[in-house]
């Protein structure tokens, strides 16, 4: 690993712990309703800089961030854990074999709509165990993903382009690794 | 166009989980309100349909005897034979001939514990709106309670009850028989195996298509929550299980709690017992036998059981619970009971 | 605005609207196939009627063959408040927080939390 790719790990990883954190301190009408804004980062760093940028990232965030909110091995850590690392090898998965086919917002949605199936279904073993309940909050999360995943997807792609814009080919020819 | 396209994918995982359903042979339930209650019939059938067809004949069954002997239903036999009493011996069919003659056979054996003539006495309590009637009212009607004054001729196939005023009520063992009925009539649909649940009268016969026998939960006569609370499970194949008990109908006034299994000897509420379930080969025994035993209290009651040869669970007015040798094999108690 | 649009492909526009419709779709259909939450239930000639959250005090009048029965649903609880039938025995129930109310002469069934005869897990049916 090259210290250029460390430095920008620990950018990317410092806006994706000031985004999972402002995000937490945001009052929510529903109490487990997340925005998931620092899925943002990690779909800049899935397309900009690759799989293992965007999976490195995630870890980091989800780790420190429960760290300094002192959730670290607890539930809502767990949740968050396989939530984070779902959506981002899905949106990697699908970044790799589908290429261009699906554009940022497109990917936000397959990152969001993992996610929310990872929490779901972790949730059903760890916490919940009625099946009818998750059965019929399951919709409902999913819609809410769907549109937060839009949102999300609209701004990761607006700083994907403004990145390439400033940083012209630098960026482009280490996508190829 | 998309919305048809979302509609689709669900259709088909819907009708995926439907044919997944229906593989035979399956295990098939349907609940119909019948006798003041909801009866439900499980079976076990190759096809939806034959399912179908069997429960709602056994259902018409049920629905036709229950009309027979409805208490309050003025064109049932039981209403006329209540309004003919000390007046004329009234001609029943066959199976209001039959719940009266093994009505007056626990009767017998219990040694009136069990007595379908308690009419007069449970008319006049009200356990809804709190009514207790007067000592006086209840030693009263005693003298029209007495199974030996119902006259039944087999030949003519007439009931008599001898004395005016009597009133026979048969709650106390109709929903037994009606499940014996709807089990006879199920098999003759061709299905070997199932369940008929008139409320907690229950009679279950054949095996699941697992090959184990079917469980029937008992209820805990003190119930904690709002959830049913089970006290134990029983397993079941070609029995008749039922339960009386002083948490159905009651109320409490002064510490003391009425409830509406009344003791025709004293006219008052039976005091020895929270509950008594009873297995046995017919829905009707085990339904009359509830109340009989419930009456007798644990000592008398257990005695009644053995003789018969059935098996009982009996809750005593302290919690004890008191069982026959043969409920260890059948019946398989909750931690804690 | 401009850009996003730009952005977007046509997997992108088909994937958002497949997970609109399909969760929307879930909605009311969870929302139809579980009536267990804490919903009363009624049922007339077999049809459920009315389905009313148990938290919500209300009274509903139901016009049968005997007159009009009465429901009141107070506290999460419900009974049946009045009732013409000959026999009355809906009303002598007084009030339930759980299992069901059956008025036959009206053809009412009146259940709180499920389904009529549902059971719990491994049971084939329950005494008592």
């Amino acid at each position: 690993m090259q210290l250029q790719d460390k430095y920008r790990i620990a950018v990317l990883s410092a806006y994706a712990l000031s985004l999972h954190a402002f995000e937490n301190l945001l009052p929510t009408p529903i109490p487990w309703l997340r925005l998931g804004l620092a899925n943002i980062i990690t779909l800049v760093a899935l397309v900009l800089y690759g799989f293992r940028t965007a999976m490195t990232v995630t870890l980091i965030r989800v780790i420190l961030g429960s760290i300094f909110m002192g959730t670290f091995l607890g539930p809502s850590f767990m949740l968050s854990f396989s939530g984070g690392v779902a959506s981002t090898a899905a949106m990697g998965l699908a970044y790799l074999t589908f290429g261009n086919i699906f554009g940022p917002i497109g990917l936000s949605l397959i990152g969001a709509f993992f996610h929310n199936v990872a929490q779901l279904t972790l949730a059903y073993f760890l916490f919940i165990q009625r099946i009818e309940a998750v059965l019929f909050i399951t919709p409902v999360i999913i819609l809410i993903g769907t549109l937060t995943g839009v949102a999300n997807g609209a701004v990761s792609g607006l700083l994907i382009k403004k990145i390439l814009q400033k940083n012209g080919e630098n960026i482009q020819n280490d996508k190829a690794d | 166009m998309k919305t048809c396209g979302g509609q689709a994918i669900l259709l088909a995982v819907l009708l995926l989980f439907a044919v997944s359903c229906s593989k035979s042979p399956g295990i098939y339930r349907k609940t119909k309100p019948l006798m003041d209650t909801l009866v439900t019939i499980t079976v076990v059938a190759g096809s939806d349909k034959e399912a179908d067809a069997a429960i709602e004949k056994a259902f018409s069954v049920i629905e036709r005897f229950g009309d027979k002997i409805d208490f309050f239903k003025e064109t049932s036999e039981l209403a006329a034979i209540n309004r003919n009493a000390g007046v004329n011996p009234v001609k029943v069919s066959p199976e209001t001939l039959g719940v009266i003659e093994r009505a007056i056979y626990i009767s017998g054996i219990s040694d009136g514990a069990f007595d379908p003539t308690i009419g007069p006495e449970i008319k006049m309590w009200d356990f809804y709106k709190k009514i207790r009637p007067s000592d006086d009212a209840i030693r009263h009607n005693l003298s029209l309670v007495n199974y030996r004054n119902i006259i039944v001729n087999r030949d003519r196939s007439t009931v008599f009850l001898r004395k005016k005023g009597m009133l026979m009520d048969l709650g106390g063992i109709a929903k037994g028989y009606a499940a014996d009925l709807a089990l006879a009539n199920l098999r003759q649909s061709g299905i070997g195996a199932g369940i008929v649940a008139a409320a907690g009268d229950i009679r279950a016969f054949g095996l699941k298509p697992d090959r184990t026998p079917w469980n029937v939960g008992i209820k805990n006569p003190r119930q904690k929550s709002d959830v049913d609370d089970l006290m134990a499970t029983a397993r079941l194949s070609n029995k008749a299980v039922s339960t009386s008990g002083d948490y159905e109908r009651y109320f409490i006034e002064d510490g003391r709690r009425y409830h509406h299994i009344l003791d025709p000897k004293t006219g008052y509420p039976a005091g020895q017992c929270r509950s008594v379930t009873v297995i046995s080969d017919d829905g009707i025994f085990a339904d009359g036998f509830t109340t009989a035993v419930f009456v007798l209290g644990p000592e008398k009651g257990m005695k009644l059981v053995r003789d018969s040869g059935v098996d009982a669970v009996i809750i005593d007015k302290d919690g004890v619970i008191h069982t026959t040798p043969g409920i260890k094999k059948m019946v398989t108690f909750e931690d804690g009971h | 605005m401009k850009t996003v649009i730009r952005n977007t492909t046509i997997a992108d526009k088909l994937l958002f609207l497949t997970l609109i419709t399909a969760s929307v779709a879930g909605i009311f259909f969870s929302r139809e196939a579980m009536p267990q939450g804490p919903d009363i239930v009624i049922t007339v000639d077999g049809k459920p009627q009315y389905t009313l959250p148990r938290d919500k005090d209300r009274l509903v009048s139901i016009p049968g063959p005997f007159g009009d029965t009465v429901v009141e649903i107070k506290d999460g609880k419900v009974r049946v408040k009045e009732a013409h039938c000959p026999n009355r025995l809906c009303e002598k129930q007084g009030w339930i927080s759980r299992g069901a109310i059956v008025c036959l002469p009206n053809h009412i069934v009146i259940t709180v939390g499920g389904k009529a005869g549902d059971l719990p897990r491994g049971i084939d049916a329950v005494t008592g």
